[in-house]
């Protein structure tokens, strides 16, 4: 099989490299321009809102030059005392969280993407039901308190996630279209269906992984609620549920007596949050996009 | 404090918490979660108590000193959970249902206290009180009197002044400029609101989306009701907050009838909105109020841009002159209650606390959170609490008043509001300071005639939810003056006519007329 | 199809399905015993034994009201909007992201454009109001462009005509990114000799992407189309409710079963009735699924979901 695996690469690394700029690539580059800049205006008028002066904000509305300069948002999140803890929380759960959650949905895939009779469409429709179904809060609050007795843990937070079906289904279409020659010469050369998933399967696979990983990745660093029901400590808390609450504090803050010189900056606030939020995982992504880029460059020089 | 309902309910949570109430049955327990029962001795060393909003900054050190001095006199601490206020009523619903053992929580006609009462979730106080010498000599006669629901009290109202009245903060600077003046009535502001308009081009009046139903028909006065201001003697009900407004007669008790009407058919508010209506289109109110939320309006007001802010007497609002005038050096704000007559008109007030602090049945010890709550209303521990470590959190101010040092606040309506021993901020302006003393006294206020009426939804929900959404959709936009006033309230007729306005009238005069005859 | 693996040795490869399962069992059909709810008559103190049975009552309350045949136009028509919209902005980008060859320019183009996925719906709401209204709710960037062109200016809040396009644009920012990161990884795995077939009869750049790689994407989107048509019955409430909130003007396009439940119930909190609006959803969806499924292994068997 690793032959096969060379061939492969072998055949994507033909150098076929076309020459001149044909119009449909002219015209991708620009729609794909168009809307990055669609997505990059936004985000720098938000970098750039978060940046300046409270009062500016709300009186002139936004800008693209932080004018004048403020860092006062970013004082007020970056000097909680358990901001810290926070972080390391959040790192943990969307580590251990993604780590697991990938390792079971690809099992999970796996198995639905084989077709094996009596098994593969029963687990399907298994699988898709709790993604139209949901018992609701009651009874799983219930559950993680009462019978799990996981208050406080951040198992608390990466269980009750662990298996989004949506991502499931996205994986067993992949998988679906792995070439067969590969799996099956491997059968021939007596590699049992163990040895198949996880020498050929998943190696092959590494671009899904990466993009099932990047959004299970994405959805624990962003987790808030269940850590709302189940951590209470405030110094366990991960970072969303930290910014939720202080965003949330912050709107109603007016309610109560605050130190005089300070008022909180409601506007730049949010727009600060949503940087401290992305931050990470802007830095985080192009370690995921490594294995769909790779792909794609290749696969851009066919033509 | 906010009558108007929290912001930002998360509709996952809410719909989830639809789901119910039953894992527990499967695995064959009671509904009700029984499971976390009272364990002996140890467990109630420490009270668990439930708090909206986030932990204050140093709130460590405070609550080290608290627990180290509640221990010496008391023999047990307290371990408070604070949930985002965004996220509290869902959050403190949920723990009630799935009976958990914390001791006291935040509760409101506003959160979920209806529905707990109607559950018998909540320890009934009325007998325990007078035990307590601390908490009974700190909370008023009256304000216990007027909070009883069905004759008990479901929870410790938590007020800082005797009466809540919501009234106009101005911007006094702009007011002296334009030769307005000190402002006292409603005509005196319109013109104000005007003459802004014209010559300093910003908005003259901000409006947040939680505010629309306070505007019009609203008790004790609507907001812009130029009516209510010069008469304020209007009973309004609701079945549920967001609700249709009904009126109720004000001689009930004389004629031992009610007979509540639908709020268009009450004096002077078709004419309060089609004032709206004007404002709306001549630009004196911001256009998006129904999509701008409170903190953005708050923000504005701080920055110049709005020259009027809705205000409650709550001691509070002179908060915004500080950051305003870093925008604005010169700017003043002054409290505007423009009521004909001024502080004599005696206005009706029902003294409903907006926040109550509730016992758990099922907490681990209600007599030590009586405790707790009477502990709190000593002075010193009550301070210490409320304001940090005198010296370095806060230091006193004249006899009445605190500057406050460091940013150490705390969310005192949730467990340790005493109108006797509430200090006011250092930089109250004088209007706000007469006005707000002027709320601390009782007999200020005409006792409204319906004053602890709670009407209970439960016969008429179905009518009055789809009421309420008729509401949101035609009401809204009406109360802000969006739509044409004869269409909007045509369109508003017809669909709670459709939703079932007939019932919620008829179950409105039968449990008013009730309400009446106990009086 | 399956004569490849023997029974036994795919028993033994369903051991890898085995976590997943414990996890399903535990954490998603366990706690489904909650949807009793639905038919009941919820009292928090007499928790689920005490509290009566009401049959379908919890069900008429929504099919009762006026509103619901608008309601339920307007959760199909968005949608069914949103569904097609972003499929078809993730296939467009993915393949135009394909076509880019510059290193550089391709990954920070990736990363751009993933980037709306992390901006909360509040943040959302506050840009779209500096876009169309501006503070205090007149001009905006928008009435100022259409201004300057000496078109007439909108008052957007107030005109709820506009609103299921704007609502789909949003749609489209927010989700465009994360759907091509999907669509990319199968073009991603789309074998090289595929492409040198086009490449011999000399094919352009176009016509290959449009006769060979999209034709390759139909199973991803098949995909996302059968698990976007289960949820067809669900608004997307926490955008919708962000940006329109309680503006009532905006409801006849915008008012969905989610917003509309959440808003005249959240006052009373009827546990009942809202899981009774649930389930409804949950089986309107179920339905739909089935039936798509059914269609798809019709015509095509080999993209088939199950």
């Amino acid at each position: 099989m690793t032959s096969s695996l060379a061939k492969a690469a072998g055949r994507t690394a033909a150098k076929r490299r076309s020459g001149g700029w044909e119009p449909f690539t002219v015209v991708s580059v620009i729609g794909v321009a168009l809307f990055m800049l669609v997505c990059l205006i936004p985000f720098w008028v938000i970098l750039s809102g978060s940046f300046t002066d409270e009062q500016t904000l709300a009186g002139k509305g936004y800008s693209l030059i932080p004018q004048p300069f403020s860092t006062a948002a970013y004082k007020l999140i970056f000097t909680g005392p358990t901001l810290v803890s926070a972080y390391v929380a959040s790192i943990f759960i969307t580590v251990v969280g993604t780590v697991l959650a990938l390792s079971i949905t690809s099992g999970l895939s796996w198995v639905i993407a084989r077709r094996l009779p009596y098994v593969s469409r029963p687990l399907a429709i298994f699988a898709y039901i709790p993604m139209l179904f949901a018992g609701g809060l009651v009874p799983l609050y219930l559950l993680v308190t009462q019978y799990l007795k996981l208050q406080n843990s951040y198992l608390a937070v990466i269980l009750p996630l662990l298996v989004a079906p949506f991502l499931v289904f996205i994986q067993v279409s992949a998988f679906r279209q792995l070439p067969e020659e590969i799996l099956d010469s491997a059968r021939v050369d007596g590699a049992g269906e163990m040895q198949i998933f996880f020498r050929i399967g998943l190696p092959l696979s590494k671009p899904i992984l990466a993009v099932v990983g990047l959004f299970y990745a994405v959805h624990y660093w962003n987790e808030w609620f269940t850590a709302l029901l189940f951590i209470s400590d405030i110094h366990k808390y991960p970072l969303p549920l930290l910014l939720q609450n202080l965003i949330s504090n912050v709107t109603f803050s007016q309610m109560l007596p605050t130190a005089a010189e300070q008022s909180t900056p409601v506007y730049q606030l949010r727009l600060a949050l949503t940087v401290v939020t992305i931050g990470p995982i802007l830095l985080a992504y192009p370690f995921a996009q490594r294995y769909f880029v790779k792909g794609i460059t290749l696969g851009a020089t066919k033509g | 404090m906010p009558a108007t309902s929290p912001a930002g309910l998360s509709r996952r949570g809410f719909l989830a918490a639809g789901g119910g109430l039953s894992l527990a049955a499967m695995l064959g327990l009671s509904g009700c979660g029984d499971s976390s029962s009272p364990s002996s001795g140890k467990a109630a060393d420490t009270l668990a108590l439930l708090l909206p909003g986030d932990a204050p900054t140093g709130w460590e050190a405070i609550l080290a000193k608290v627990n180290e001095k509640l221990k010496k006199d008391l023999g047990f601490a307290i371990a408070p959970q604070f949930v985002a206020w965004s996220n509290y009523q869902q959050q403190s619903l949920l723990k009630f249902t799935a009976g958990e053992n914390f001791d006291t929580a935040l509760q409101a006609r506003w959160l979920n206290m209806i529905q707990l009462v109607a559950s018998k979730s909540l320890v009934p106080v009325d007998d325990l009180i007078s035990k307590y010498p601390n908490l009974s000599k700190t909370l008023d006669p009256q304000l216990l009197e007027q909070n009883k629901w069905s004759g008990k009290l479901y929870g410790i109202p938590q007020v800082n002044s005797a009466a809540r009245f919501h009234h106009f903060t101005v911007r006094q600077d702009l007011a002296d400029k334009l030769g307005a003046g000190e402002l006292s009535t409603f005509d005196q502001l319109e013109k104000f609101w005007y003459d802004v308009k014209q010559k300093e081009k910003l908005t003259p009046i901000g409006i947040s989306s939680n505010m629309p139903d306070l505007l019009v028909a609203f008790a004790p006065v609507g907001w812009l009701n130029q009516h209510d201001w010069e008469n304020p003697h209007v009973s309004v009900q609701t079945f549920s907050g967001g609700s249709l407004p009904f009126y109720l007669a004000q001689d009930g008790k004389s004629t031992g009838s009610a007979k509540p009407i639908p709020f268009w058919e009450a004096p002077g508010v078709v004419d309060a909105l089609r004032k709206v209506r004007k404002y709306y289109l001549d630009g004196i109110i911001n256009k998006d109020a129904l999509n701008v939320d409170s903190s953005t309006i708050k923000s504005q007001f701080e920055s110049g841009r709005i020259a009027t802010r809705w205000a409650m007497t709550d001691g509070l609002s002179s908060q915004s002159l500080t950051p305003l005038r870093k925008a604005v050096p010169t700017a003043q704000i002054a409290n505007v209650v423009p009521l004909r007559g001024g502080k004599d008109a005696k206005p009706n007030q029902t003294f409903q606390a907006d926040n109550f602090v509730v016992l758990n049945v099922k907490g681990r010890s209600n007599e030590r959170a009586m405790q707790l709550e009477d502990w709190v209303s000593i002075k010193e521990n009550h301070d210490l609490l409320s304001y940090g470590v005198e010296g370095t959190d806060w230091k006193p101010v004249g006899t009445d008043k605190f500057q406050q040092l460091s940013q150490y606040s705390f969310p005192g309506f949730a467990l340790c509001w005493r109108q006797k021993l509430e200090l006011k901020i250092k930089d109250i302006t004088p209007t706000e300071e007469a006005w707000f003393d002027w709320a601390q006294k009782y007999d200020n206020f005409t006792l409204d005639p319906y004053a602890s009426f709670v009407p209970d939804v439960t016969p008429v929900k179905r009518q009055d939810s789809q009421v309420n959404a008729a509401m949101t959709q035609y009401g809204n936009p009406l109360w802000i003056g969006a739509v044409d006033v004869d269409k909007g309230l045509d369109n508003l007729k017809k669909a709670v006519d459709k939703a079932g306005l007939a019932e919620l009238q008829a179950e409105m005069e039968k449990q008013a007329n009730t309400y009446l005859k106990g009086q | 199809m399956s004569t490849r693996t023997p029974v036994r040795s795919s028993l033994w490869l369903g051991l890898l399905a085995v976590p997943a399962v414990a996890f399903f069992l535990v954490f998603s059909y366990a706690p489904m015993a909650g949807l009793v709810v639905a038919f009941k008559e919820f009292d928090i103190s007499k928790g689920l034994f005490g509290s009566p049975w009401n049959g379908l009552d919890n069900f008429r309350y929504f099919f009762a009201s006026g509103d619901a045949q608008r309601i339920l136009v307007n959760t199909i028509v968005l949608n069914v909007l949103f569904l097609a919209a972003t499929l078809a902005a993730g296939v467009t980008l993915a393949i135009m992201l394909n076509e880019i060859r510059g290193r550089f320019f391709k990954r920070a183009a990736q990363s751009t454009i993933f980037f709306p996925y992390f901006v909360s719906p509040v943040v959302i709401a506050i840009m779209l109001q500096v876009l169309l209204s501006g503070p205090s709710g007149s001009g905006g960037v928008v009435n100022d462009a259409l201004a300057g062109f000496g078109l007439p200016t909108v008052s957007w809040y107030t005109e709820p005509g506009p609103w299921p396009w704007i609502l789909t644009f949003v749609k489209i920012w927010q989700l465009g990114g994360y759907m091509s990161v999907i669509f990319l990884a199968a073009i991603t795995s789309i074998p090289e000799d595929v492409y040198e077939a086009g490449q011999i009869d000399g094919a352009s750049r176009a016509q290959m992407a449009l006769r060979i790689t999209l034709p390759l994407l139909k199973p991803t989107a098949a995909v996302l189309l059968v698990l976007g048509v289960g949820r067809i019955f669900y608004g997307d409430f926490g955008t919708i409710y962000a940006i329109v909130g309680d503006n009532g003007t905006l409801f006849p396009t915008t008012d969905v079963i989610d917003t509309y439940v959440f808003r005249s119930l959240r006052q009373i909190g009827d546990f009942g009735t809202t899981a009774a609006i649930g389930l409804f959803q949950s089986v309107v969806g179920f339905v739909l699924v089935s039936t798509a499924v059914l269609i798809q292994r019709r015509y095509s068997k080999e993209t088939s979901l199950l």
